[in-house]
């Protein structure tokens, strides 16, 4: 029985200081460690390293247990008082633990019962600069009172067996080890563990027999919690804490996140920060198709700073936080403003395919569209299989993509983002950019692109953001007459692969003149910038109307939002309507179906008129122009 | 021996809270009754400032989950419901067949019971609120309130911790003996089924097979 009560304050002890000591200030009781606390080392079954197992609690070695419990030569009958102690100190790592080393070392060898205490000087360290407070306060102690009355003696024989002793000791400190983390201090513990700076305050903790209780007016800021006490034959075992319920002065860094907060307009959506998206649309790590639209439109933005820069990157804000974007995009989709944490991975964005209902014809796109294709640049891994097949249009989508900047913007919208927006940018881009060569290098687009779509997005994000109608018709405004001229053709020439993904976009956007803007979201070739394009160009899918698949249906309801838009982007349709041909169509109806929204299909289709006129010019380029002709026909 | 019977405080819970909220306090609760040898493990929780105990045993962790994911696709099934889950432990007794024709009996001598409101998310529903539901006003205050009430509920959830190690420190008598190698008593978490009177039937089921305190030897 002596035994269990001395592995009870032992193993109290561990638990308390396990949890209250943090690792760093561990430093000086390394040289403790050498002695061994006899009673510890009892249980442990195992040599090596051995856990304490005692109460069936099987913890790892506490070195301020340990050493605490070298001197903890007293008999059971002391309680044990364990003060948790909150020291703020300014950057002087001093170890507030040391002075009392010297005093303990002092009364090693006595094992007398007078007052165990450490360093003379407890609460106040002013010398030091320091400030202690005391936040918690354990008192373990063995009541060695008689048993009160006899019949509850007797009744309490049978429990009183040892065995029933060491299993509610057994819970006793199982409960005290859950206690022990969900007190205030225990937060503090953790800041100190977690974190890797010197803080202004630490965690120190005295281990004595007797303390000067506190002051009434002190104890009133305590609470105190119980545990229930064990009998024993002869006495009772008891741990009680008083514990400051909140620690105030301790300004730590938030070690746990409190909780998955939305951060909204953290991509800066197209609301709130427009501009936001652009710096990431150069980093092309779009999907693959997008690439080539990116630098198609970069270049082709040289020509069409003012303009088509919305247009060819209105999918790059979308791409360059793909990520984000594609939350955003998600987002866009409930809350214009706010970005919903949803894990903007590409993932998502595939799936903003389907889930975007408001599709926002081309004002969306057009900013985003040019983003994207700078974005795109490096091989985006997502559409890669769709970019293929636009890559071939590219060149065609490069011009549409002038054409079309508020194709482009809708593909951003569309929920396939990566893919999508890549479209989208190349489409803006081209359009954007007009007949600027398609085939230009595609850095130079991209760095263009980049620009532009910075200036884009913001257009176009706002359009995302908002009434994606207003959006469209922003970029459609502020990109009409770049894009007709340019459109003349020079895209034509583009790079096929570049403009691939780009073309698509735009072919989709020329052939569901309403569906097409949005689509390009989800058609976006993935080139863009695999992240952030496909983010932004997420964000623009949304908004944009969903392109191809309805490319009839949305052509006929998006007409009114898009006219303007559809102008300039039946540039980039007729190149995206050839790229898209193959792939866009399915895609494309996944998009638009999902994606279009009734406004902007209204305005999608009324560009998608526009633009197919281009397009079919773009059309004969290209043998996919057919399937466009098959669009446009039908719109 | 009696049961003893201990109801949680009622908990609002939002649908992703679920597992979380369910997790940490259905480990507290068998961290604090498995009696054999065990090697604690912490678990923060990731949408509240809190840490639990978990005992360690894999298993365990299994099964927990296991009837966490029941009990999820149940809520989905039956929203806006008030929800209580048991978990009870028990000791084996053969007993003697009785009318009941069971040689094995349970003895259940403890009972937890977990209560939850699922709240529904706003966006999701608009409508009924004939409980009481936290039903938000959808819109910019949404996430004002959802953080206030993510709030509430960690302070919530902090006191049904603290109400499980209050009722493990006063009742203890009821505990049985601890074998040897045996780490955690037998246990049972039950859900409720498809309906709610099924659930009652459970209940009445194993009242049945507890039998009467005095029945038994």
């Amino acid at each position: 029985m002596e035994q269990i009560i001395t592995e009870f304050y032992t193993k109290s002890l561990h638990i308390i200081l396990e949890s209250r000591s943090p690792y760093m200030s561990s430093r000086n009781f390394s040289g403790e460690q050498a002695l061994s606390s006899p009673s510890s080392s009892t249980s442990s079954s195992s040599s090596v390293r051995p856990r304490d197992r005692w109460f069936n609690l099987a913890l790892r070695e506490c070195p301020a247990a340990l050493e605490n419990l070298d001197f903890w030569h007293q008999s059971n009958l002391e309680p044990m008082v364990v003060d948790v102690i909150l020291v703020q100190r300014p950057l002087d790592w001093d170890p507030v633990n040391l002075s009392p080393k010297s005093e303990l070392v002092r009364n090693l060898s006595s094992k007398e019962r007078y007052p165990f205490c450490w360093s003379s000087d407890q609460e106040e360290c002013g010398s030091e600069a320091k400030s202690e407070k005391i936040v918690e306060r354990w008192v373990v102690q063995y009541d060695s009172r008689k048993v009160r009355d006899a019949s509850s003696g007797s009744r309490r024989s049978s429990s009183n067996t040892l065995h029933n002793v060491y299993k509610k000791s057994i819970l006793l400190l199982r409960s005290l080890y859950s206690t022990v983390r969900l007190l205030p201090a225990y937060k503090i513990f953790r800041d100190l563990n977690s974190s890797g700076q010197i803080l202004t305050f630490s965690l120190a903790h005295r281990v004595s027999s007797f303390v000067e209780p506190f002051t009434r007016k002190e104890e009133a800021e305590f609470q105190r919690f119980g545990f229930t006490p064990v009998d024993t034959s002869s006495g009772r075992l008891c741990i009680s804490v008083l514990y400051r319920s909140s620690i105030s002065e301790v300004s730590s860094e938030p070690s746990t996140p409190m909780s998955p907060q939305f951060i909204p307009d953290y991509v800066g959506s197209p609301l709130a920060d427009p501009l936001k998206k652009f710096p990431f649309l150069p980093v092309s790590h779009g999907s693959p198709s997008s690439l080539p639209f990116s630098r198609r439109h970069s270049w082709s933005f040289d020509h069409y700073k003012p303009s088509p820069p919305s247009v060819s990157f209105s999918p790059s804000p979308t791409h360059s936080e793909p990520h984000l974007s594609i939350s955003n995009m998600n987002s866009r989709r409930f809350h214009p403003m706010s970005l919903p944490p949803h894990p903007p991975e590409t993932s998502l964005v595939h799936k903003k395919n389907t889930s975007f209902d408001e599709y926002c014809p081309s004002p969306n796109f057009t900013p985003s569209p040019s983003p994207s294709p700078p974005i795109y640049i490096p091989g985006s891994h997502p559409s890669k299989s769709r970019n293929r097949s636009d890559c071939a249009p590219s060149s065609l989508l490069a011009t549409k993509l002038a054409n079309s900047p508020v194709l482009s913007s809708r593909q951003t919208l569309s929920p396939t983002p990566p893919i999508k927006i890549t479209r989208s940018g190349s489409s803006k881009i081209d359009r954007g950019m007009g007949p600027t060569q398609t085939g230009a290098t595609i850095d130079k687009l991209l760095t263009l692109g980049k620009d532009d779509s910075r200036r884009f997005s913001g257009v176009k994000l706002s359009s995302h953001g908002s009434p994606q109608i207003s959006v469209s018709r922003s970029s459609s405004r502020s990109f009409p007459d770049d894009f007709d001229d340019e459109f003349p053709c020079p895209f034509d020439v583009e790079d096929v692969d570049v403009t691939e993904p780009g073309s698509r976009h735009e072919s989709f956007d020329q052939q569901g003149p309403l569906s097409e803007p949005l689509e390009p979201g989800g058609l976006f070739p993935i080139r863009k910038s695999q992240d952030a394009a496909v983010g932004a160009l997420v964000c623009m899918l949304k908004k944009a109307p969903p392109l191809r698949q309805d490319l009839s249906s949305s052509i006929n309801s998006s007409d009114a939002t898009r006219p303007e838009i559809w102008r300039n982007s039946n540039q980039e349709s007729s190149q995206i309507s050839e790229a898209p041909s193959g792939q866009h169509a399915a895609s494309l109806s996944v998009a638009s179906s999902s994606l279009v929204a009734s406004k902007t299909t209204a305005d999608a289709l009324e560009e998608l008129r526009g633009y197919k006129e281009m397009k079919n010019l773009l059309l004969s380029q290209g043998a996919r122009s057919q399937s466009l002709a098959n669009y446009a026909s039908t719109s | 021996m009696n049961c003893e019977v201990c109801q949680l405080k009622e908990l609002e819970v939002e649908h992703y809270e679920i597992r979380e909220v369910l997790r940490c306090i259905l480990h507290t609760i068998i961290f604090h009754r498995a009696l054999g040898l065990v090697r604690p493990k912490d678990i923060d929780l990731e949408l509240f400032e809190i840490t639990y105990v978990q005992c360690g045993d894999l298993e365990v962790e299994k099964k927990i989950d296991e009837k966490i994911e029941q009990f999820i696709s149940w809520v989905e099934k039956h929203p806006n419901k008030k929800s209580q889950i048991c978990l009870s432990f028990y000791e084996v007794k053969n007993k003697q067949p009785s009318w009941f024709t069971n040689k094995i009996e349970r003895l259940y001598w403890e009972q937890w019971y977990v209560n939850l409101n699922v709240a529904q998310l706003p966006k999701a529903h608009s409508n009924k609120s004939h409980h009481s539901k936290v039903v938000f006003d959808p819109g910019e205050s949404a996430s004002e309130e959802r953080s206030v009430r993510r709030a509430a509920l960690e302070a919530s959830l902090r006191d049904v911790l603290f109400q499980i190690i209050k009722f493990v420190n006063e009742k203890k008598d009821h505990v049985p003996s601890i074998s040897e190698g045996v780490i955690y008593f037998p246990y049972e978490i039950t859900i409720p089924s498809s309906s709610d009177s099924a659930f009652g039937m459970d209940m009445i089921k194993r009242m049945l097979q507890t039998g009467h305190p005095t029945m038994l030897s």
